[in-house]
C-alpha cells in the first residue's frame, strides 16, 4: 500500500460510459490541485467483458499505477466480484447491486480488512431526473466527489467542458452529480484521501494520453503526411491526426492494409516530405519488407510501434515491451537502421521529433517503439519541452546546380552520401532496391557491391556517435539499482520517489535508455561496474534488452524482473521483489 | 465522335523540336532485355511521351515494379525509384500526394500488380490517385523465368505448374473500368507510335491513368507475338461514333469476346 497516494477504479462493463467517467474524473482532480495518473483496462470488445479507468492520485508526481485501490466503483456485478479483492484495508466499494451476493471469500474479505460497501441506487435516480441509462455512470461521479469532498466547482466544471456542446445533456449530467452526491451525504465514510495535500498550481497542468503527444510531437516535426491502418494501440494515432488535419493541413490517410501504408509513407519521404505509419506487431510484421528496401534506398522512413503482447493476435488492449528484437531484427539483410524507446507522453512528444531528425539525417529507418501502457494512459504534464530543431540532412539551395548523379550513393567517410529531393535538381537518380552503383545504376560486379555495402555500414559509426548514452535517475553510486527501457521507467522512478519519502528509505538509482539500438554502452558499463545490485526491468520473457547488452558488452545480469501478463508494472511488483512491505 | 486524346498522332517535331527533347532521357546504360522484347518499344515510348509533353528529367518521377519492366529503371533519365514487388502503385500514390508538382509515372507487370499487388490496384482505382499506371502485360512472370501470371491464356504450359493453366485470365483493363476507373486505355508494344499517343494522353488525365500495354515476350509467350497483335488489334479511334465518355460503350468494347482486342483510349470519366 503506498501512501501519499489515493486510488479511485471505476469498473465496469465496455460501453457503460467508464472511460467518459474517468477522463471527467481524472480532469476535475487534477484541476483541484492534485496530481494524477489514469491507467485504463479494456477488453477487445465492443460492448461487455470487464473494463476499468483507475486514477491514482497524488501530492507529488506519479507515472505508474498501484495494484490495489482506496475506492472501487462498480457499474456492473461482475465488475464488483473481481475489483473487491483490489481494495486496500478501509477501501470503500460502490456499486448498485441491491441484493449483492458475496461469496463466503468475499465476505471475510470484507469483514478482515474493515471494506465500506456503499449500495447506491443509480439506475434509479437516473430514472427519476429523466436521464438514459449510461447516465448511471454521472451519478456514480457524484457519489465518488462527495466522497473525495472536493469542492464541487471541480466536477462540475469539467461537465460542462465535456459536454459543452450538448447543453440538454450538461443539464442532467450536472443533475445527476448533485444526486449522486446527494445520496452519500450521510454516508459517514471513513478514506484517507485527505491527507493529500493539494497544490493549487497543478491546475495549470494539462492531461494527455501517450499517442495524443506522440501525435503533437509528429506535426511539430513538420510531419506533412500520415498513413495508417487501424490496430490497437496504435490507431488514435491516426483518430488524433484525423480530428486535427483541417487545422495542419496534413495528408492522413487510412490505408488499405499495412504494406500500403508502409509503401505510401515512403513514396511521400522520397518525394520529398516527412512522413510516418504507425501500428503494432502484427502490422509491423507486414512492414518489414519496406523497412529493408529502405535500409537499400537509404531512404529516411519512420514508423511507430506500439507493442502489445503476442504472438499473433495475442492481446490487443494489453501491454508488452515484447518487440524490441522485432525492431531491431526487423526487414532482410543487413543495413543500419536506428530504434528509439519512447517511456511516457513527454518522451514520446520529444522522440519522435528526435526520430524524424536522425531518420534524415542518416537516411535509415527509424523505428520508434511505444506500448499500450504509454498509448492509452492518461500523464499528467506541466508542460511540453522546447521543440528540436527540425535538420532535413539535404544538399542546400546553392549545391543543387552542381550536383550530378553519383553524387547520391557516392562514397563517403560518414557513409552518409548527399541527398536532394526529386525536382530539386537535373541531377537525377535512381533509388535502387537492387545493389546500385553510386548514381543508382545496377551493379552485380564484387568490387563496387562492395564499396556501396561498406558506404552504407559506415553509417553505424556516425549514428553511434550521434546516438545518445542512457538516462541516469538518483545518485551514481546506490544499493539497488536499476536497468530500463521504455514505460517500466515510470513505475521505477515512482517506487523511488515513495521509498525516498518513507522510514524505509533505500537508496536507489535507475540508468534508463531511449536511444537503444545501436545501443551505447560506456555510460552503463560504469554503472555496472560501479554499483553491485543490479536489476534488470522488463516486460517480456527473454529480457531482451538485457540480451541485447550483453550481446555487447559481455555483461550478464544475475537479476532480472521480467514480466509478460499483459499487465504493466505496479508499483508494489517492484516492492514485491525487493520484500519491502 | 468523343476522343479522349488518342487519336491525335504525335508529330516527330513534338519530342525533337522542343525545350525538352527525346534525348535527354537517354542513358549510358547499355539495355538487356531479350531480342524482341516489348520494353524496348515501351521505353521509346515513354521518352517520346515526356519530351512531346514538355516534361523535363528533372520534373518526372518514374516508379518501378520487380521484373523485367523495373530493368528499365536504370536506363532512362529522370527521378526513379526501383521497389518491391507488387508496391509500386501505393508508393507512387504517396510520393504523388507529396509532390503535385512532379509528374509521377508508375510501371508493373501483370505479375506484381494482378497477383502480388491486387488489392494496391483496386484502392488506387477507387482513391483516384493522381498518376500513370502503365501495366506491362506480357501474361506471364518473366524475370522469375516464365511461371504464369493472372493474364496468361487457358491452355500454356509454364514452369512451376504440373498442369496447363485452367482458370481464365483477369481482363486488367475491365476490372479497372468496372472498379470505376477514371482514365481507361490500352495499347500494344508493338506500335510506338500509339503507345505514345495513349500515354501522353494518360499523363494528362488528372487522375489514376490506367495504360494497359500488351506486351510481346518472345522468351516464355509465344502464343501472342508483335504479329499476333497487330493483326488481333482494333483501335477504338476507326470506331465511327465512339464515345470515350460512354462508360456502358466502353465496357462492351473492353472485352474482345471472339472479336478484335479494343485498344486507343477506351473511357475517361468525364
Amino acid at each position: 500500500m503506498l501512501s501519499n497516494r489515493f486510488i479511485v477504479k471505476i469498473g465496469g462493463e465496455s460501453g457503460q460510459g467508464i472511460d467518459s467517467a474517468g477522463r471527467i474524473l481524472a480532469d476535475s482532480i487534477k484541476n483541484a490541485g492534485y496530481k494524477v495518473f489514469g491507467y485504463r483496462e479494456y477488453p477487445s470488445i465492443i460492448k461487455g467483458g470487464h473494463a476499468s479507468y483507475q486514477i491514482d492520485i497524488s501530492d507529488h508526481e506519479i507515472n505508474s499505477s498501484s495494484r490495489n485501490c482506496d475506492m472501487v466503483v462498480g457499474l456492473s456485478r461482475l465488475s464488483i466480484h473481481k475489483y473487491l479483492f483490489d481494495l486496500n484495508k478501509g477501501g470503500i466499494l460502490i456499486h448498485q447491486i441491491e441484493e449483492l451476493d458475496l461469496t463466503k471469500e468475499e465476505q471475510d474479505f470484507v469483514k478482515k480488512n474493515g471494506v465500506q460497501l456503499v449500495y447506491l441506487n443509480a439506475l434509479e435516480i437516473v430514472q427519476e431526473i429523466g436521464g438514459s441509462r449510461i447516465l448511471v455512470n454521472i451519478v456514480l461521479l457524484g457519489a465518488i466527489w462527495e466522497v473525495l469532498k472536493l469542492p464541487k466547482k471541480y466536477i462540475e466544471d469539467a461537465i460542462k467542458v465535456e459536454f459543452a456542446d450538448k447543453p440538454d445533456l450538461m443539464k442532467l449530467d450536472l443533475i445527476a452529480i448533485h444526486e449522486g452526491a446527494n445520496r452519500l451525504k450521510n454516508a459517514n465514510l471513513e478514506t484517507c484521501f485527505n491527507d493529500t495535500k493539494p497544490e493549487k498550481s497543478w491546475a495549470q497542468s494539462f492531461l494527455t494520453d501517450g499517442n495524443e503527444s506522440l501525435a503533437k510531437g509528429a506535426v511539430l516535426a513538420g510531419a506533412r503526411a500520415f498513413y495508417g491502418y487501424p490496430m490497437t494501440p496504435a490507431t488514435s494515432i491516426l483518430t488524433y491526426l484525423a480530428d486535427w488535419q483541417k487545422e495542419t493541413g496534413m495528408i492522413v490517410k487510412q490505408a488499405e492494409d499495412e504494406i500500403t501504408a508502409a509503401q505510401m509513407t515512403t513514396g511521400s519521404s522520397f518525394a520529398g516530405i516527412r512522413a510516418f505509419t504507425a501500428t503494432s506487431g502484427g502490422g509491423f510484421d507486414l512492414m518489414t519488407e519496406t523497412v529493408s528496401l529502405n535500409g537499400m534506398t537509404e531512404t529516411p522512413f519512420v514508423c511507430v510501434l506500439g507493442q502489445r503482447p503476442g504472438p499473433s493476435t495475442g492481446l490487443p488492449t494489453w501491454t508488452a515491451q515484447s518487440d524490441l528484437n522485432l525492431a531491431i531484427y526487423s526487414g532482410h539483410g543487413e543495413y543500419p537502421k536506428i530504434v528509439l524507446a519512447a517511456s511516457d507522453a513527454v518522451s514520446a512528444y520529444q522522440l519522435m521529433q528526435r526520430g524524424f531528425n536522425l531518420a534524415d539525417k542518416f537516411q535509415v529507418p527509424v523505428i520508434i517503439l511505444t506500448d499500450k501502457q504509454i498509448a492509452e494512459s492518461v500523464f499528467n504534464v506541466v508542460h511540453y519541452p522546447k521543440p528540436l530543431q527540425i535538420e532535413r540532412g539535404l544538399v542546400d539551395a546553392k549545391g543543387l546546380n552542381k550536383l550530378a548523379p553519383e553524387d547520391r550513393y557516392k562514397t563517403t567517410t560518414s557513409g552518409v552520401s548527399p541527398r536532394w529531393l526529386p525536382g530539386q535538381s537535373p541531377a537525377t537518380f535512381v533509388a535502387n532496391s537492387d545493389e546500385h552503383g553510386p548514381d543508382g545504376s545496377v551493379t552485380e560486379e564484387a568490387e563496387e557491391v562492395l564499396e556501396i555495402f561498406e558506404k552504407r555500414m559506415r553509417k553505424l559509426k556516425s549514428i553511434e556517435k550521434e546516438l545518445k548514452e542512457p538516462d541516469l535517475y538518483g545518485q551514481e553510486v546506490a544499493d539497488i539499482s536499476f536497468v530500463a527501457w521504455g514505460s517500466t521507467k515510470n513505475t521505477i522512478l515512482d517506487v523511488m520517489s515513495y521509498l525516498h519519502t518513507k522510514k524505509l528509505y533505500r537508496k536507489m538509482n535507475l540508468l534508463h535508455f531511449e536511444e537503444i539500438y545501436p545501443v551505447k554502452t560506456q555510460k552503463f558499463l560504469d554503472f555496472v561496474k560501479k554499483n553491485k545490485h543490479v536489476i534488470l526491468v522488463e516486460g517480456n520473457y527473454f529480457g531482451q534488452f538485457g540480451a541485447l547488452l550483453k550481446q555487447k558488452t559481455g555483461y550478464d545480469f544475475k537479476e532480472k524482473l521480467l514480466k509478460y501478463n499483459g499487465r504493466p508494472f505496479f508499483a508494489e511488483d517492484i516492492l514485491d521483489y525487493l520484500k519491502i512491505k | 465522335m468523343n476522343d479522349c486524346g488518342g487519336c491525335q498522332p504525335t508529330q516527330l517535331d513534338d519530342f525533337l523540336g522542343g525545350k525538352v527533347k527525346v534525348n535527354d532521357y537517354f542513358s549510358d546504360n547499355p539495355l538487356n532485355w531479350c531480342t524482341g522484347c516489348g520494353n524496348y518499344g515501351i521505353l521509346a515510348a515513354i521518352k517520346r511521351a515526356l519530351a512531346s509533353e514538355q516534361i523535363s528529367p528533372q520534373n518526372t518521377l518514374l516508379c518501378y515494379d520487380i521484373g523485367c519492366n523495373g530493368n528499365m529503371s536504370d536506363k532512362i533519365q529522370g527521378y526513379r525509384h526501383h521497389g518491391l514487388h507488387g508496391r509500386v502503385l501505393p508508393f507512387a500514390a504517396g510520393a504523388s500526394l507529396a509532390n503535385p508538382n512532379i509528374k509521377v509515372i508508375a510501371s508493373g507487370g501483370d505479375g506484381g500488380t494482378l497477383s502480388e499487388g491486387m488489392s494496391h490496384l483496386v484502392n488506387s482505382v477507387r482513391n483516384d490517385y493522381n498518376f500513370t499506371f502503365l501495366l506491362h502485360n506480357n501474361s506471364n512472370y518473366a524475370l522469375t523465368r516464365g511461371q504464369a501470371s493472372a493474364t496468361t491464356r487457358v491452355g500454356q504450359k509454364m514452369s512451376g505448374r504440373s498442369e496447363p493453366v485452367s482458370i481464365p485470365p483477369v481482363n486488367p483493363s475491365e476490372l479497372v473500368l468496372s472498379l470505376g476507373g477514371t482514365f481507361v486505355a490500352r495499347t500494344f508494344s508493338g506500335d510506338v507510335k500509339h503507345m505514345t499517343d495513349t500515354i501522353r494522353a494518360a499523363l494528362k488525365h488528372q487522375g489514376f491513368a490506367f495504360v494497359e500495354i500488351l506486351q510481346s515476350c518472345p522468351t516464355y509467350n509465344k502464343a501472342t507475338p508483335h504479329t499476333w497483335y497487330q493483326e488481333n488489334v482494333m483501335d477504338v479511334c476507326d470506331i465511327k461514333n465512339y464515345d470515350c465518355t460512354n462508360y456502358v460503350q466502353a465496357m462492351k468494347v473492353v472485352d474482345p469476346m471472339e472479336e478484335k482486342i479494343a485498344i486507343g483510349v477506351l473511357y475517361v470519366k468525364k
